[in-house]
């Protein structure tokens, strides 16, 4: 079988690549392009670990096939932060102590962001339901929930005017 | 002379025969030595003692088998736990 | 060596340290996805294995036929039990617990037979992924189908299939003379168990039953492995312990540890299940034979079908008070699953089963019991938190029966220092009554509870652990400080090595990098494992960084020209005491910039067997709901106190306690293994096996008690384990105060809830 043409924006940069018709765009992220800070944890959708955002919605890469961003654009964990600048999601979970093994935590980050960049003032019940999709064997959830929602008041403070 | 005193599973497992309520008198001069002596009686037990035994030393767990045993009054051969 | 005298006693308070909560060295690369897991490594011209698994429960191997395989294009190799050494039977602890090293390979590579659903038979290396599992569809194995069991009462049944003909039940006396599915035995106890039972106020007895469940780590197993002609091989992992995966690597291939170099990565979880190996002695062989560095990596089904469960089991309890409350008598008998192979679980619940209670008469038998599923392995506390959640329901139903207050019964009857432990040991400096103390005092011990709401509570203990560890303690010659360790860093522990060895030196925590070594680059450690990292790992640092301290001083000395004793260690310098130098000081910086001419680059290493570790004990109360309408249990709020000795990161202590404490639950309410009558695993995957997501759980409170380990420089505890062995019975007697139904059998899912609630059906 041949290979697919696909021309894509991946963290805003304009990509092409060759993909197999069976592959994710997990495995290209993962393989094709070297991007391996999104995770493989399950391939079937349930853990989390390869949540991306695909023009703006946030998506299990693990199910999404590659041929599917063809013109479309992909952002990734390595394309939270701006440079070195850690986002402030990115720098919550370091202050919080909000991972352990940290394996879970790139997608816990992009679904966190996916989550404030639509809802800056979630409740606790919001992000706990938000985050139902990512699962962390390590933390309990506790320090990552602490973690977003100091996040989000400390971007709201950004945000509000002087 | 030290009180051996050795429990389950290794009582029953290497030395039923020689001892009585789980209790041996030996005179070793450390742990490495008893565990010489023990494998004179029960042939097989220094080969799974490192993977599988830990000694307490008068009620101590004691890692080191160059420990002296002269002053010693028990030593008692248990079960190692792992953990994870 | 071991720790000096002088570094064997705690020091009190007062740390600039220790106790604070820095952010970890290693964070940023995890927060920007910049750390490599082992998934994620990558060799050059690296093939990409796949291994072909049994789809029956028990079967022999008749043949294997390769030939299509090994002809399709791209596949450079393809091995099978065959292709591993055969082994003389030799018992090892590497990791934690013992194993025989041919069940490590058989478990590999099967030989012969097959034991369970999913255990490897045939592997294959090929240029991608996809010719990879091409290549597995064109082999052909030839079974014999043989009967299996998976019950632990059936399995030991008159009759049933024997795993192995070469096993004899260990620890019973006569040998027996035929080989059966009870691996082993194990029997502790004293006094007069009937006796005192029949003279009981009160007395419980009830049976307990919990079913597998798996360790959960969101990483799958993954390894690369190159293995040259000349013998010498690398190895990519990521795993609880870099030294395990070498010794036991090269014990199941027959070759010298020294040849091969395991490179640690990071680690996505393994709380006890990365201990162990399944994958490098499989992908050692397919590089030796492609003459390529090959990958394997498991799927998340490949991860439930083959790796190691916790064992589930069963378990009688019968327990008896007098009408004060005082526990005069206690057995427990109990079954674990001890899969395929031998495993260690039943020593380890037998001494933590009722040692946290003083009882004068005994009885605690466990046995193992060899079953057609995949090996047990250890979890978190291993072989722990069964016996305790039926001991801890049990004491709860004896509270009950004597109209007690749950807590003032178990601090009634608690166990302190001194009293004896199951084995006849003396309990050490433990924290168990200043936890149930903490407990009491504790808001939600006393808050009001809603409507279909109910508390329970429980408590528990791990016996943590100590063991080898060499760390290596550097100074760059601009004096900043590199500490690199044995230790594979699972939860936070290059900040805890980071943060004892900028307490020693008294320098800033910044000052301090820590570093995870390779087994070619640092002195053989333990596995990360048995909560023993931040204790016997932490003990080397200390010690390294004393030794450091020791030589920055007596450079300091010569260079002044004054004696050893005329210099001090202040603020992170050394100062002059005497002489025409008196009141000067030198910092690390200036020592370390001048110690090549000084005698050269100043480090220390302490290659150390940590003695003196003390068991950790937790308290965790539990409130929930239950749906009356559907049975579905709520988790409302969850407090969980441990002694943790002394807190060196408070942040990751609480996160251990949080992490232990969310598995539990997920143990309690919905995990299990499911499987078919065919023998085949149901749920081998996350929608099926489901562990508790955000949305199940509230916020975690943790109160950390700290009672300091004397052993210890700093009064560490083993902090890890403890947090999973309270939360099943919490749960349970949380439930049990809701609906004022017992439920005896794990998990409390909602159909057994609503059957508690609506006994006529």
């Amino acid at each position: 079988m041949s290979k697919i043409h696909v021309s894509t924006t991946v963290n805003g940069d304009a990509t092409e690549y060759l993909c197999e018709p069976t592959s994710s765009l997990l495995d290209v992220l993962r393989d094709t392009m070297g991007l391996t800070g999104s995770k493989e944890g399950c391939g079937s959708g349930d853990c989390g670990a390869c949540t991306v955002v695909l023009d703006g919605e946030m998506v299990c890469s693990c199910l999404v096939l590659a041929a599917e961003a063809e013109g479309r654009t992909v952002a990734t964990i390595e394309g939270v932060a701006e440079g070195s600048v850690l986002h402030p999601v990115q720098q919550k979970f370091l202050e919080h102590a909000a991972l352990q093994c940290g394996f879970c935590t790139p997608g816990f980050i992009v679904a966190a962001k996916a989550l404030l960049d639509r809802n800056p003032n979630p409740t606790e019940t919001e992000v706990r339901y938000w985050l139902a999709g990512n699962l962390c064997r390590c933390t309990g959830y506790d320090k990552i929930v602490r973690a977003v929602l100091d996040a989000a008041a400390e971007l709201r403070q950004e945000r509000t005017p002087a | 002379m030290v009180r051996i005193v050795v429990m389950p599973p290794f009582d029953k497992e290497f030395f039923g025969e020689f001892i009585n309520d789980g209790r041996l008198d030996l005179a070793p001069h450390n742990l490495f030595d008893l565990v010489e002596k023990l494998e004179a009686l029960a042939p097989g037990f220094a080969a799974i003692a490192p993977a599988r035994v830990h000694f307490a030393v008068d009620g101590v767990l004691e890692t080191d088998w160059t420990r002296e045993l002269a002053q010693a009054q028990e030593v008692i051969v248990l079960p190692r736990v792992g953990g994870g | 060596m071991n720790a000096p005298e002088t570094m064997k006693q705690f020091r009190p308070k007062g740390f600039r340290h220790v106790g604070t909560r820095p952010v970890r060295p290693d964070g940023v690369d995890k927060v920007t996805g910049k750390a490599l897991y082992s998934p994620d490594f990558k060799a050059p011209g690296m093939l990409w294995g796949a291994i072909l698994r049994s789809p029956h429960p028990h079967a022999r191997i008749i043949s294997i036929d390769t030939k299509k395989a090994e002809a399709l294009v791209g596949v450079k190799a393809v091995a099978t039990g065959r292709d591993l050494p055969t082994l003389e039977s030799l018992v090892m602890h590497v990791g934690e617990g013992a194993s025989d090293i041919v069940d490590v390979s058989h478990n590999c590579l099967a030989l012969d037979k097959v034991l369970y659903e999913g255990h490897a038979v045939v592997a294959v290396a090929a240029t991608s992924p996809e010719i990879a599992r091409e290549a597995l569809g064109l082999i052909t194995v030839e079974y014999e189908e043989l009967p299996f069991v998976l019950g632990v009462e059936e399995a030991l049944a008159e009759g049933a299939p024997v795993l192995h003909d070469n096993v004899f039940t260990k620890g019973v006396e006569p040998k027996p003379e035929k080989p059966s599915n009870a691996a082993m035995r194990v029997e502790m106890g004293g006094g007069d168990v009937e006796g005192a039972l029949a003279s009981a106020a009160a007395t419980v007895t009830e049976r307990y039953t919990l079913e597998p469940v798996h360790q959960g780590y969101i990483e799958p197993h993954a390894c690369v492995a190159s293995w040259n002609g000349d013998g010498q091989a690398q190895i990519w992992t990521s795993s609880q312990g870099h030294f395990a995966v070498r010794s036991l690597t090269a014990s199941v291939l027959a070759m010298p540890q020294s040849d091969i170099r395991v490179t640690p990565l990071e680690i996505g979880g393994g709380f006890g299940g990365k201990t162990t190996i399944y994958l490098e002695p499989v992908a050692m062989v397919l590089s030796r034979k492609s003459g390529r560095p090959v990958r394997l990596a498991m799927t998340r089904e490949e991860v439930f079908r083959a790796t190691g469960p916790a064992p589930g089991a069963v378990i009688d309890v019968r327990i008896g008070a007098d009408a004060e409350g005082t526990l005069v008598a206690a057995e427990v008998e109990f079954l674990y699953h001890s899969g395929a192979y031998t495993a260690n679980d039943a020593g380890a619940g037998v001494s933590s089963a009722i040692g946290h209670y003083r009882i004068a008469n005994t009885r605690v038998v466990g046995t193992e019991v060899l079953c057609n599923r995949p090996a047990a392995k250890a979890y978190r506390a291993p072989g722990a938190p069964q016996v305790n959640f039926a001991v801890e329901s049990a004491i709860d139903e004896l509270a009950g029966k004597l109209g007690i207050d749950p807590l003032e019964l178990r601090l009634k009857n608690a166990a302190a220092e001194g009293d004896p432990q199951t084995s006849g040991l003396p309990w050490g400096r433990i924290g168990w009554v200043e936890c149930l103390e903490a407990a009491r005092a504790h808001p939600h011990w006393s808050a009001p509870l809603g409507p279909n709401q109910g508390r329970g509570i429980a408590g528990g203990y791990w016996g943590n652990y100590g063991g080898p560890s060499t760390v290596n303690v550097s100074v760059a010659e601009d004096g900043t400080i590199t500490v690199a360790t044995g230790s594979p860093d699972i939860g936070g522990s290059r900040a805890s090595m980071a943060i004892m060895a900028a307490e020693v030196l008294d320098v800033p925590y910044e000052q301090v990098r820590s570093v995870v070594a390779d087994t070619a680059s640092i002195g053989v450690s333990m596995v990360t494992g048995g909560s023993r990292t931040t204790f016997a790992t932490g003990m080397a640092t200390v010690q390294a960084a004393e030794d450091v301290k020791s030589i920055l001083c007596q450079r300091a000395a010569r260079m002044w020209g004054v004696s050893d004793d005329q210099v001090e260690w202040r603020s992170g310098a050394v100062v002059c005491l005497e002489g025409e130098k008196q009141g000067q000081s030198m910092t690390a910086a200036a020592i370390a910039g001048r110690s090549f001419h000084s005698g050269g680059p100043i480090a220390a290493v302490a290659a150390l067997s940590a003695k003196g570790w003390l068991p950790g004990f937790g308290v965790h109360i539990c409130d929930t709901e239950v749906d009356p309408e559907t049975g579905h249990v709520k988790i409302v709020r969850y407090t969980a106190i441990q002694d943790v000795g002394t807190a060196i990161h408070p942040d990751y202590v609480e996160g251990q306690m949080q992490g232990g404490a969310a598995q539990g639950i997920g143990w309690a309410l919905n995990e299990a293994y499911i499987y078919g009558k065919n023998g085949k695993l149901d749920n081998a995957g996350f929608l099926d096996y489901r562990m508790p997501v955000a949305s199940d759980l509230p916020m975690i409170d943790t109160v950390m008690v700290e009672v300091p380990n004397p052993a210890h420089p700093y009064g560490v505890k083993g902090v890890g384990e403890v947090p999973i062995v309270p939360p099943l019975a919490a749960v349970a007697n949380a439930i049990h105060g809701a609906i004022g139904q017992r439920l005896r059998d794990l998990p409390m899912v909602p159909d057994r809830v609503y059957a508690a609630l609506h006994p006529e059906g």
